[in-house]
């Protein structure tokens, strides 16, 4: 088999407690973690693109949006670029310390995490003038989940993004892979958020 | 297969470009031609990600 397991070898004067898990020689378990956490995740968005799709389509009502409802497609035009452009820096601040730049990489996170925390606060701000709420009609209702499910992910985001950006300023991160997974693991993470961003953007407001 | 940030990141941007071409066709034409032209994207992702998995088993099992 191509794929090699590789347990560690300890001495056994020193053994303490169970043995150590094995792992594989081509993944290192933080990013398997996120990797496996991500697809579970896309299992829940599409259990609700599911449920928008029955809505829209098998129920089919006249009009959709419903009247006297609009979306405002605009606004989230400007949020889908604010998001991108996050994941355009959060891609910086890990290319910066794969070279060793420790302040491109501490840039990159700050500006990570202020595009993320102005997109929850469009988003917020959204909710709070759209004119319906998510108990106006199953529209309402799916609209709110659907965008609140991403919202809520939003916000995880921006508590690892938290993390990492605080670690970064302590001096925790190498150039050497395995000395930024703390950075690498939450950037994966991040993508995923934007990813998913667009989808709902596309067809929720747009199609 | 390479699995980091770089990699994903690579991704987003296909996925952005794809929605924005399919943001771009469906202000220009209608709804409806945007849906399809999205159902067709997604059975090509599906078909690319069979094939991508099919060789990578065949490559593991080699």
């Amino acid at each position: 088999m191509e794929s090699a397991t590789v347990t560690a070898g300890h001495g056994h004067a020193e053994h303490h407690g169970p043995p150590e898990a094995n792992q594989s020689s081509r993944i290192d378990r933080q990013t398997l973690g996120i990797l496996l956490f991500i697809i579970s995740e896309v299992m829940v968005f599409g259990a609700f693109f599911a449920s928008y799709f029955f809505l829209r389509v098998v129920v089919n009502p006249a009009q959709w949006p419903p009247e006297p409802y609009e979306l405002p497609v605009a606004v989230a035009g400007l949020n889908t670029a604010i998001l991108v452009s996050s994941s355009f820096t959060v891609h910086y601040a890990l290319e910066s310390i794969r070279r060793g730049n420790r302040t491109g990489m501490k840039l990159g996170l700050l500006l990570t995490w202020m595009l993320g925390a102005t997109f929850l606060f469009i988003q917020i701000n959204e909710y709070a003038h759209i004119g319906f709420s998510g108990r106006d009609l199953a529209f309402g209702t799916i609209f709110y989940s659907l965008t609140g499910l991403h919202g809520a992910h939003v916000f995880v985001g921006l508590m690892l993004l938290s993390f990492a950006t605080i670690r970064a300023f302590r001096g925790h991160f190498g150039p050497a892979a395995e000395d930024h997974l703390g950075v690498e693991v939450p950037g994966i993470y991040w993508h995923f958020v934007d990813i998913m961003w667009l989808i709902v953007f596309l067809t929720v407001y747009v199609l | 297969m390479k699995v980091n940030e770089a990699a994903v990141f690579k991704w987003v941007v296909i996925v952005g470009a794809v929605v924005a071409f399919l943001v771009a066709v469906t202000l220009l034409t209608s709804e409806l031609v945007g849906a399809i032209l999205f159902g067709l994207f997604l059975v090509a992702g599906g078909v690319y990600a069979y094939r991508w998995g099919r060789r990578k088993w065949r490559g593991s099992r080699d």
